[in-house]
């Protein structure tokens, strides 16, 4: 009896992990945790997606930010990588384009081609071939809190550098904070001090430092850093943004507490859905006319799908991940969390005003400089990350922070 | 002859019986030597192999020597040794105020006292609450707005118009306190129900015989209780220690993993792997780490036997 009870649960373990490596649909990882604001997105195109292909079936987990980066390292180090990935453009997938573990979409992009503009996948084409879906895209926004405003005497946000720093000052005087920034996430420094670089230096000559291996030894890079210390000296930044988080600075922004707030585009959706908020989003102004305008942002397509090189019958795989990525797009654009990478050909008339304003910003830009952690390799990012926390301390200015960054980086 | 033969049949039956008895004590030997080397020695053997290299992860590995290395060793590169330096304090006030808080706490509770079994509970709790939820809720302790800087108003000690304290980040070393504070407090109580259980397990008869010699209560502790559980505490030590070189996740809840303020070898660690890629680097903090740990366990364990 014994033996015959070992031998059936033998039986049962064998099945069991015969199981595990059945063939059974398409496996997919991505960062659209139950917290993030995206999940809806996924969650609406898969559930269309196995609607469209019941014998397709799409096992999907979604992974926190920071195990995923490890996680599909790892996955690749392993050669175990799933069916379809989500990832970062630029150097992020770069690396696993150079390692040959990511399938080339050229052929299959030959049938999405008039609904993904082409300058869409600058961000992740390698040597002319192209790696990956785009999603949706965000730019830095200057949102603006039209009530502070108003109590200052004026009704629009201001256009000009000048008229913004006049505005700054006159808010200083009435006793608010004009901005609020979270010094304890280095990416939401960022998303101030690219913005003043880029409307001092031009986009050109930022996208050539961040992309195309241009030296930071730049002094008018030195003069844009001092510009922002110097806001931060004047008093127009809140003292306890140093230790805030950005959930804590953005809920402050909502209660009232600043006038300005520059972060990421996707924050559109929340600023909207909230009742009695009056906000506006705008571009930063121009600091320096004679090497930036107008149109020339900070942001661009990020958010990517890609398909492993590994996959399983590689060519249709890619296919159905380009159409997953258009409908995880266009139920992200819907729901405010972002610009659609793809062309809308669906009724989006129920798209928040705030998002629209975004859209027609971009639709009048000539230039999108890609965030500076997202472009440039990790190591390298990690070095301009802790300058940029050492400006925002204050504890290095301009020329401290070109030279550290000319001796760390190139 | 035959008893020539014998003595070789009788040897070859116990060199088979000892073969056997070898090969039974390897397969018992084989679940926990696989776990071995699987869990602990493979993962290590890996992390010192990968130490000398340049390595994203994943791809081809470069070969750098003592690189990796000589680049924690140089401050202006990556502030491990700042990062050290922060361990070794938190290890000081573990040793010298958390555990003497703890001894005293379960010497106090180990005579007896009224409400024994509710002050024990109340003072474990901190250990089974998520270090998640701990650190959430010193950060409301020491947000801008929060709990120190409004008593500090309260009592005067910050005027109207005085800027807030920034505990969580001002570049001046008190975030460091911010996140000690909570995981000394919250190891406290760790620390006092071993010494509690020491503390129990000395035979009532030695109390009693030197309470009928006419010793106070202090110097039944001192020189009864104390002196018996030196191996107790011999573990505290150790576990306090090497705690705190490989203190983590209450710091990354309150800091950053990019902090130099707070920083200690697993945000190091942590920072190079995870957001720079630099797998070559983490490893050789991990190795470093490991290190550290062992010969302060070694140091510790020299120390207590010196004194016994």
């Amino acid at each position: 009896m014994k033996k015959f009870l070992a031998m059936l649960l033998a039986i049962v373990a064998v099945l069991g992990l015969s199981a595990c490596g059945k063939d059974d649909g398409l496996t997919m990882w991505c960062i659209a945790t139950k917290s993030d604001s995206n999940r809806h997105s996924y969650e609406a195109a898969i559930a269309d997606m196995e609607k469209k292909y019941p014998d397709t079936k799409l096992n999907w987990e979604a992974i926190e930010n920071e195990t995923y980066k490890q996680k599909i390292k790892a996955a690749v180090s392993g050669n175990n990588m799933p069916d379809i990935f989500f990832t970062w453009s630029c150097a992020f997938l770069g690396d696993f384009v150079k390692e040959d573990k990511v399938y080339c979409l050229d052929e299959a992009y030959k049938g999405f081609a008039d609904k993904l503009p082409e300058k869409m996948c600058k961000n992740t084409t390698y040597n002319g071939k192209k790696y990956g879906v785009p999603l949706t895209m965000n730019i830095v926004g200057l949102f603006a809190n039209l009530d502070i405003l108003k109590e200052v005497g004026y009704d629009d946000v201001p256009a000009t550098y000048e008229e913004l720093i006049e505005c700054c000052n006159k808010l200083v005087a009435a006793g608010k904070i004009p901005f609020g920034c979270a010094g304890k996430e280095t990416w939401c420094v960022t998303e101030y001090l690219e913005s003043i670089i880029e409307k001092s230096i031009g986009a050109k000559a930022l996208d050539d430092i961040f992309m195309n291996g241009a030296t930071w030894d730049n002094q008018d890079v030195a003069k844009a850093v001092d510009i922002f210390q110097e806001m931060i000296k004047n008093g127009y930044f809140d003292p306890d943004g140093i230790s805030l988080g950005n959930d804590d600075v953005k809920a402050n922004f909502m209660a009232g507490k600043y006038a300005f707030y520059m972060n990421g585009t996707w924050n559109c959706g929340e600023f909207a859905g909230k009742e009695g908020f009056n906000v506006k989003v705008a571009e930063f102004p121009v600091i320096d006319s004679s090497k930036a305008k107008l149109g020339q942002l900070i942001g661009g397509p990020s958010d990517t799908l890609a398909v492993a090189k590994s996959a399983k019958d590689a060519e249709n795989t890619a296919k159905y991940t380009l159409e997953l990525g258009q409908l995880i797009c266009k139920y992200g654009y819907l729901d405010g969390c972002g610009l659609p990478a793809w062309t809308v050909d669906y009724n989006a008339d129920s798209v928040n005003a705030l998002t629209k304003s975004v859209a027609e910003i971009v639709a009048k830009s000539d230039y999108m400089v890609l965030f500076g952690d997202t472009a440039m390799p990790a190591d390298e990012a990690g070095k301009y990350l802790e300058q940029v926390a050492k400006v925002y301390g204050g504890e290095v200015d301009g020329a401290g922070f070109i030279a550290a960054l000319k001796a760390a980086i190139r | 002859m035959f008893g020539r033969g014998h003595f070789s049949l009788g040897r070859q039956s116990i060199m088979k019986r000892k073969k056997l008895d070898g090969i039974t004590i390897f397969l018992f030997l084989l679940p926990a030597l696989v776990l071995f080397i699987g869990i602990l020695a493979a993962p290590l053997i890996s992390s010192v192999v990968n130490s000398f290299y340049q390595y994203k992860g994943f791809g081809s590995k470069t070969w750098l020597g003592w690189d990796n290395y000589k680049r924690l060793f140089d401050k202006n590169q990556i502030p491990f040794w700042d990062s050290v330096v922060h361990a070794f304090i938190l290890a000081g006030f573990s040793v010298f105020l958390q555990l003497p808080l703890a001894l005293g706490l379960a010497l106090l509770l180990g005579r007896g006292i009224k409400g024994e079994r509710f002050l024990l509970s109340v003072n474990f709790l901190p250990v089974l609450i998520s270090t998640v939820v701990i650190g959430q809720l010193w950060l409301k302790v020491f947000h801008p707005e929060g709990l120190v800087n409004s008593l500090l108003r309260v009592v005067g000690y910050l005027k109207e118009g005085d800027k807030n304290i920034q505990w969580l980040g001002d570049g001046q070393g008190k975030l460091l306190w911010a996140c000690f504070i909570p995981m000394l407090w919250q190891y406290v109580g760790y620390h006092m129900l071993l010494m509690y259980a020491g503390v129990k397990s000395v035979p009532p008869e030695l109390r009693e015989a030197a309470k009928i010699d006419g010793a106070t209560d202090w110097q039944v502790d001192r020189f009864v209780v104390i002196p018996s559980m030196k191996q107790i505490l011999k573990v505290s030590v150790i576990f306090a220690v090497t705690g705190s070189l490989k203190s983590y996740d209450l710091i990354r809840i309150m800091a950053t993993l990019q902090t130099k303020e707070a920083s200690v070898p697993s945000t190091i660690l942590m920072d190079y792997m995870t957001l720079r890629g630099e797998y070559g680097v983490a490893s050789a903090v991990a190795v470093l780490l490991i290190l550290l740990c062992f010969f302060f366990a070694i140091l510790i364990s020299a120390a207590f036997k010196e004194r016994d």
